[in-house]
């Protein structure tokens, strides 16, 4: 949808989750520092630079994720490696991997590329898109190798609960099962000041859990291609195999610039966590507006909505085509660009997801040419 | 532009810091190496309240350990990041510190970044460490060529420095830095999971909980159990044990 909306003139995308800040000063001066001291051109380690793993471990320590930098830490490129790179070394042809239902888009090609099997979990989208602990043991079969997911979720910006996680593990630990637990968008929680509880935190599951971070869009980051997992040391060396086999090392520059990150950009995260809380109300006050063609959940976290489309508008817009002709139609005609809901698994049908990472013009624009659009 | 303002800005910490400790006159563990500096620090700082008190004993706030970042930690002020307002704020507060500030902890724990040659002669330059702790020495990179030999110098110079009275830390598991002992003045005790080191860790087990192992050193033995994974803690503790022991 990105790359369509890129060949209309004048287009408004809601699309990529992108943020639409450039990435803090300091994380840049710490790059340009590497690079002009001539640390960049050479492979790093395999799993990353010592003092760049050693920042993430302290980073994790303040954050009760207790990790050895020199066993435990891979630096990878993006969280997308990271989890590729786990999924190629824990599953077998046709094993299975648990992913909510909807959830990132990209979990499931990672599953394929592993020649795993993707099972889908749906969220109850009437209890906040909220996970149930029963249907997910119900689904677990003997072919079930891990859980993979996003906490909070994209698209629905669902926080997980402690609770439900302890949940989940027991039921990793029961089962034999792997977590993978991607939490990138942990910092941009809005009406709280708790961070999300991590299974990370949790001390009897650290054998069969790999937490995943990028620094793509806390820090601003995306085109760094940079992020890190940490994991048991035994599982760790397995998965350091695949990361070597498939991108030797980290980029050497993003390494330091993420290690500049951790060290001296915590403020700037802060500060676009409010703005996109601020972006968060905004949409969600134009949403307001359109209830006759969108419902939606007001988000917690992450900075996507994910609107249902009432099925009147549906029918009109886009009749039997679903979210994918919808987002076409919005894109052609009302020159927005947005990803439709099936993207994201059979449970997403029916949804858009909008992303108010973008700016608050940007927002407002692509508002007015909706609200235009479906006056007509 | 940028390059100027640091210039004046390293010109002056660096100035009122050897003003600060000329009147105060702290005691001073430097803590260098490639890696594991904090959380070695963090155990020395520790042992150390315990015995002495909370307020006799500072550390780098944020692991400040360079030409910058070491006049802040021992004058205790934050960093001015991008800001030059910040950082004007920062000289002013420097220069009060310097000449009026009474309150001063009677034990510095600061860690010592080297990165070029040169780099540990100008630390040297604002602080005199009694005790020095080299970590390890270790690189980044996948190939040989990771600047190694020129960081082992570095680490001479600071060896060197520590007076007859004095104690070298070394870890004994680490090649390079045993060699180090040859350019020491001072004691030297040595630790690590060698047979022929003066500190010993033996029998190192990694559970759900943590790791535990045994420490021996002058005789006494200790079992000892921390609640965090990875062999450079069992280190960062074994250097704290032995520096709150001689001191």
């Amino acid at each position: 949808m990105e790359l369509r909306a890129s060949k209309i003139p004048g287009v408004i995308s809601l699309a990529q989750g992108v943020p639409s800040f450039d990435t803090p000063d300091p994380v840049k001066r710490a790059a340009i520092e590497a690079i002009e001291a001539g640390k960049v051109a050479k492979y790093s380690l395999v799993p990353g630079t010592l003092e760049f793993r050693e920042a993430i471990a302290h980073h994790l320590e303040r954050e009760n994720k207790f990790f050895d930098f020199e066993t435990e830490i891979i630096a990878t490129a993006g969280s997308i490696e990271a989890i590729t790179a786990t999924l190629l070394t824990i599953l077998s042809p046709g094993d299975e991997v648990l992913i909510p239902d909807p959830t990132y888009t990209s979990y499931q090609a990672a599953v394929k590329v592993a020649r795993g099997t993707p099972v889908f979990l749906p969220l109850d989208e009437e209890n906040r898109w909220a996970l149930d602990v029963d249907k997910f043991e119900k689904l677990i079969t003997p072919r079930t190798k891990a859980f993979l997911f996003c906490n909070p979720n994209n698209p629905t910006g669902t926080i997980f609960p402690r609770n439900q996680l302890h949940a989940l593990a027991q039921l990793a630990i029961k089962h034999n099962i792997y977590i993978l637990s991607d939490e990138v968008y942990k910092d941009f929680v809005f009406d709280s000041n708790e961070k999300p509880y991590s299974l990370a935190e949790l001390r009897g599951i650290r054998d069969r859990l790999i937490y995943i971070f990028s620094f793509s869009k806390a820090y601003a980051m995306t085109g760094w291609r940079i992020a890190f997992l940490a994991t048991h040391q035994a599982l760790a060396a397995r998965i350091l195999a695949v990361h070597d086999a498939l991108v030797t090392c980290a980029p050497v520059v993003s390494q330091f610039a993420a290690r500049a990150a951790l060290e001296m950009a915590g403020e700037e995260v802060e500060n676009f966590r409010k703005y996109f809380e601020k972006r968060r109300d905004l949409i969600c006050e134009r949403l307001d507006k359109l209830e006759k063609v969108f419902q939606y959940q007001k988000p917690d976290s992450a900075y996507f909505v994910f609107p249902k489309i009432q099925e009147e508008y549906l029918q009109k817009v886009a009749a039997g085509g679903g979210s994918r002709q919808f987002a076409l139609e919005l894109l052609e005609q009302a020159k927005v660009a947005t990803v439709p809901g099936s993207a994201f698994g059979p449970n997403g049908e029916n949804h858009i997801r909008m992303c108010f990472g973008r700016s608050e013009e940007d927002i407002q624009e692509a508002f007015d040419r909706l609200e235009k659009f479906f006056s007509r | 532009m940028r390059n100027i303002l640091k210039s004046i800005v390293q010109f002056y910490l660096r100035l009122f810091t050897r003003i600060a400790l000329w009147r105060h006159r702290p005691f001073v563990i430097a803590v260098a190496g490639s890696t594991n500096k904090t959380p070695t620090k963090e155990y020395i700082l520790k042992f150390l309240r315990e015995k002495y008190g909370e307020h006799e004993v500072r550390g780098n706030p944020r692991s400040y350990n360079t030409e910058i970042g070491l006049p802040l930690a021992i004058l205790y002020l934050e960093s001015g990041e991008s800001s030059p307002w910040k950082w004007l704020k920062i000289l002013v507060s420097a220069k009060w510190k310097a000449f009026f500030e009474r309150k001063f902890p009677k034990k510095l724990v600061l860690e010592l970044g080297v990165d070029r040659k040169g780099d540990m002669k100008y630390l040297l330059g604002i602080v005199t460490p009694q005790i020095a702790v080299i970590t390890n020495i270790e690189g980044n990179y996948s190939d040989a060529d990771n600047n190694l030999e020129q960081i082992f110098e570095e680490f001479k110079v600071l060896v060197g420095s520590i007076p007859t009275d004095g104690t070298v830390v070394l870890n004994h598991d680490d090649e390079r830095v045993a060699l180090l002992q040859q350019e020491a003045k001072a004691k030297v005790i040595t630790y690590g999971f060698s047979e022929k080191a003066d500190a010993k860790i033996t029998d190192l087990k990694t559970g759900i909980e943590g790791q535990n192992f045994e420490f021996s050193f002058r005789g006494q033995n200790e079992k000892v159990e921390i609640k965090k994974y990875g062999r450079h803690f069992v280190y960062a503790w074994a250097i704290a044990k032995i520096i709150k022991s001689i001191l």
